[in-house]
């Protein structure tokens, strides 16, 4: 059974609700431990299969290398932010057994996102992955900010379903169907292309957009960023916009490749405001949740440009990108989560100054990590960003790889800001920072990979080649 | 033959170096410990760098030592190290300095000593791999790792701008060189190599390659620097720690000379050639312009930045008349200037490190309290200006040469840099060491110690060497640049 993973994290994801409510003498912690031992067997579902090719449930949904990949990576993302939960010190309004359990359900949404062909299955998933979402944001009930960020996140959440529905609807009028194979088959017969077809695409774009935050519809993200309790900051940066990211590439590059002319160039305006916002955006922010908000835009950005020639190197290099994506991101936000004064949360840039001085290491596997973020070789970012622009200049995108490096070297100025901070700057009120030994074995091992990737690239070209395949096997 | 991997153990030893500072006690206050592995390893990687010019081949123009790894797994993509004529000197130079930096660094306490000798074995580390790095991927990421420590030396032991100076000089140098990026990708896009020694024998159309020519210029133009790229270097020399202007004007500034004639001059030369003029230009306004800016600085540091800056416009001229003059010329210049300024930037530092500021009005007279520290600056000073029988000398009367057999005018104007440059260095030196002593210098201070002795010893007596005796160098480099010039199309310019 194929779908089984996903099978298997929902029913334990139930079964973990009732033993929760049935026997009080089980902690929260305890249900997260089972979280994780879920998502490490799940794993072992997946890796079982990672070569096969099947479509399941009248082509509802596809299990293919390439979904195999990105759930992995998904798995190993919210394993990674289960742990996190287990090892801090949280917030009391956190220290709940619903957390981990939501978390597992917005799993399940997300990989069946990364499955789904078909658009009805693809519109379930994300509502499934969406609503879980809109919950965790405000899980801290009686926090003003975490309610707010929740109320804007659920109205442009469903902002997106609408637009999302609305695009589907126009596309199902035309091709009658919303099998994403059926759509191609479509496609590939029609000698001129109808209008409304292009136009129903565009909104589904704008829709996954907003999902992805690709700048112009990046108004949400620092706000949600920032209000959200830094947990789920830490979620919605990293596994959403992989899954997204996923459905991006599959829909674009399977149904929707006859038209690679006309989605092209929004990809390619999409990426450049991104690219720009992200970067100016950033410029001013004091906060540290908001920067990496822009942060995440600007990478957004940088990604969708290994997309805009829909080749197989192009996904490829997206893999790539995420892969270091993630564990750049994931190493930041676990430093962001572990800066605490006086046993509360603080994220202000200032509140980082003087680091260096109370804590040499973490200083450094940090700077390690911002380096990376902006791509100063020899970091892993430098090769995700090496291998991208490589792909656009192999087709001919100048003026795109132009814009990329320069608003790259602009996000570079807000990274060393950061880094100016821990470094040069003194202070007098020092965070008390990092006190387990766990966060700290955690960080450096991000740190130590983004220095490591120099000297072995190869095998994540290989990796991402070779479960890339399988998207292009049908065209 | 021992066949050593000499290129690859040059730049791991500084790393492992790095590792046995790092580990060395924290608690030890002076970070004596520290400061002995990190001479170690300096002075073993400078011992070990004499390796390259003891079984250099002279007569082999191609580079030599070359080793190559797999990164990519494609034939294409291989790091690849090697050294020829031309950057053996650089390597040289960089594992001498450092040697010297280090040297210097001991007698003296910092805060973060240890992380300071850090900074500087990574430099070394990078130094190394940029100048032997033959193929253009690792050149880049070598150029641009290099970005890393000088940031954190400006700005964590700098003066009292050194955040924005660090801004700055991290900022200027990352926007020119991402524009390389995106020419070496290029490159590697249209031959399917990266391998610089493939890449020679290759020509491009003319108008690609005045594009990738401006790419690249770009980068370099504001590493060496020129006018008008150049005005991070006096804000990043004035706030860096001495060693770190010592090795940002003694080798960095020295990286954009090699990359002109390595990428420029050597792979788009029909570009060069229709660019010459434009570089004659800002080379030109650099040496005049620049001359005079430095005659009227009150601080030291910023003195020998603007004059550097002129001292780098001698060496573009040399570079762009690409005939074989120019470019001994212009390597000759580059190590020169590498010494000269490196002992220019020590010898400030000795005073600073007496009298805490680097004001040139504050003082007056420092013949009667450090004798022997104003007899060697008069070396240097003489050396900078280019008295005969300095090295400077050899180097601007070269590339004088060469740019006289291609454009008089050119030669003629740039000449009176050489005059400019004797007032403002021979002000400098009556206002601080000659005169009356001034009140300031009250307190007797120690002569100079003997770890300075050390270092301004032997850059005397490099000074004389290649003053006296220029093949020193020549004779390793002429094969390499005699290959450039062949290749090289006659100019009508």
């Amino acid at each position: 059974m194929l779908i089984l993973p996903e099978i298997f994290i929902s029913v334990s994801a139930l079964l973990l609700l009732l033993l929760n409510s049935f026997y009080k003498k089980v902690s929260y912690r305890d249900i997260a431990y089972l979280a994780l031992v879920i998502i490490f067997v799940s794993q072992f579902f997946i890796l079982k299969d990672i070569f096969y090719f099947e479509e399941i449930f009248n082509g509802f949904f596809v299990i293919d290398s390439f979904s195999s990949f990105i759930k992995i990576l998904i798995l190993i993302g919210t394993g990674l932010i289960i742990y996190f939960y287990i090892i801090l010190k949280n917030p009391q309004s956190l220290n709940r057994s619903e957390f981990p359990i939501l978390i597992l359900f917005a799993l399940v949404g997300m990989m069946l996102m990364v499955s789904a062909n078909n658009f009805l299955s693809l519109f379930m998933s994300i509502e499934l992955q969406s609503l879980t979402l809109y919950v965790l944001v405000s899980f801290s009930r009686n926090d003003f900010n975490s309610s707010e960020a929740g109320v804007k996140y659920f109205i442009i959440g469903s902002l997106s379903t609408c637009i999302f529905l609305f695009g589907t609807s126009l596309i199902y009028g035309l091709v009658g169907s919303v099998s994403f194979s059926e759509i191609g088959i479509f496609m590939s017969e029609q000698f001129q292309m109808p209008t409304l077809l292009i136009v129903g695409l565009i909104f589904i774009l704008v829709s996954i957009s907003l999902k992805i935050s690709a700048a112009p519809f990046h108004m949400w993200t620092p706000d949600v960023y920032q209000g959200a309790p830094t947990m789920v900051t830490t979620i919605l940066s990293t596994i959403p916009k992989i899954a997204a990211f996923a459905v991006l590439i599959r829909l674009l590059i399977n149904p929707f490749s006859e038209i690679i002319i006309d989605w092209g160039k929004i990809l390619v305006i999409l990426s450049i405001t991104s690219m720009v916002v992200g970067s100016l955006g950033a410029l001013l922010q004091t906060d540290l949740k908001r920067l990496m908000a822009y942060s995440t835009i600007n990478h957004i950005g940088f990604i969708l440009m290994g997309l805009i020639p829909g080749t197989e190197d192009g996904v490829t290099a997206i893999c790539i990108y995420l892969i270091f994506y993630l564990t750049m991101n994931l190493g930041v936000f676990l430093f962001i989560l572990n800066m605490n004064r006086d046993q509360i949360n603080v994220s202000k840039i200032k509140d980082l100054s003087g680091l260096y001085q109370s804590q040499p290491l973490m200083a450094t596997f940090m700077v390690i990590l911002l380096f990376s973020m902006a791509g100063i070789p020899p970091m892993a970012g430098f090769i995700g960003k090496l291998i991208i622009l490589n792909l656009v200049i192999d087709n001919d995108l100048y003026y795109l790889a132009i814009i990329a490096v320069l608003t790259s070297v602009i996000a570079a100025f807000y990274y060393i800001r950061l880094i100016k901070s821990i470094f040069f700057d003194q202070s007098n009120d020092e965070l008390d920072i990092i006190n387990n030994d766990q966060s700290k074995y955690l960080l450096g091992f991000f740190a130590v990979f983004n220095l490591g990737v120099i000297f072995y690239p190869q095998f994540f070209l290989d990796l991402c080649s070779s479960v890339t395949l399988s998207l292009f096997a049908l065209n | 033959m021992l066949n050593l991997p000499i290129l690859p153990i040059l730049i791991i030893l500084p790393l492992i170096g790095m590792a046995f500072v790092l580990l060395s006690p924290e608690s030890d206050e002076f970070a004596k410990e520290s400061k002995k592995s990190a001479i170690w390893t300096s002075s073993s990687t400078f011992l070990l760098s004499l390796y390259l010019p003891l079984n250099f081949d002279k007569s082999i123009p191609h580079f030599q030592f070359v080793n190559t790894f797999s990164w990519f797994n494609s034939d294409n993509l291989r790091f690849s190290l090697g050294v020829d004529g031309l950057s053996m000197p650089f390597v040289i130079l960089s594992t001498f300095l450092i040697l010297l930096c280090i040297v210097f660094i001991y007698p003296q306490q910092k805060k973060s000593m240890r992380m300071y000798l850090c900074a500087f074995l990574l430099l070394e580390s990078f130094l190394i791999g940029t100048f032997s790095a033959i193929d253009l991927f690792s050149f880049y990421i070598f150029f641009e790792s290099i970005l890393i420590p000088m940031y954190l030396l400006i700005g964590f032991w700098g003066g009292d701008r050194r955040i924005y100076s660090a801004y700055k000089f991290f900022l200027y140098t990352l926007l020119g060189s991402v524009l390389m990026l995106i020419a070496i990708i290029f490159l590697y896009q249209e031959f399917g190599t990266i391998s610089i020694p493939k890449l020679l024998n290759s020509t491009l159309p003319f108008y690609i390659q005045v594009w990738l020519w401006l790419a690249f210029f770009s980068s370099f133009a504001v590493k060496i620097p020129m006018w008008p790229f150049h005005t991070w270097l006096p804000d990043a020399h004035v706030e860096a720690p001495t060693e770190g202007s010592v090795i940002l004007a003694g080798i960095l500034l020295k990286l954009g000379g090699y990359g002109f004639i390595r990428f420029n001059l050597s792979l788009l030369p029909d570009a060069s050639i229709f660019f010459t003029p434009f570089i004659y230009f800002l080379s030109v306004v650099a040496i005049i312009y620049t001359s005079f800016i430095a005659l009227v600085q009150n601080d030291m540091k910023k003195l020998i930045a603007y004059s550097s800056v002129a001292h780098m416009g001698f060496v573009t001229i040399g570079i762009f008349s690409a005939n074989i003059q120019g470019l001994h010329g212009a390597v000759i210049q580059m190590i020169s200037h590498g010494i000269i300024s490196a002992a220019l930037f020590f010898s400030i530092g000795s005073i600073y490190n007496r009298y805490h500021t680097k004001e040139i009005n504050f003082y007056g007279g420092l013949n009667a309290r450090l004798p022997k520290l104003s007899i060697l600056f008069l070396i240097f000073t003489l050396g900078s200006i280019g008295f005969p029988g300095t090295s400077g000398f050899v180097g601007e009367f070269l590339t004088l040469l060469a740019a006289y057999s291609k454009n008089t005018l050119v030669a003629f104007i740039s000449a009176f840099g050489v005059i400019l440059a004797a007032s403002y260095m021979l002000l400098l030196y009556k206002k601080v060491f000659l005169g009356i002593t001034s009140d300031n210098l009250k307190k007797k201070m120690d002569d100079i110690n003997k770890y300075e002795v050390l270092v301004y010893g032997s850059l005397v007596c490099l000074i004389i060497l290649f003053g006296i005796k220029p093949e020193v160098i020549l004779d390793y480099t002429t094969s390499s640049l005699d290959r450039i010039t062949k290749l090289y199309p006659i100019s009508i310019f």
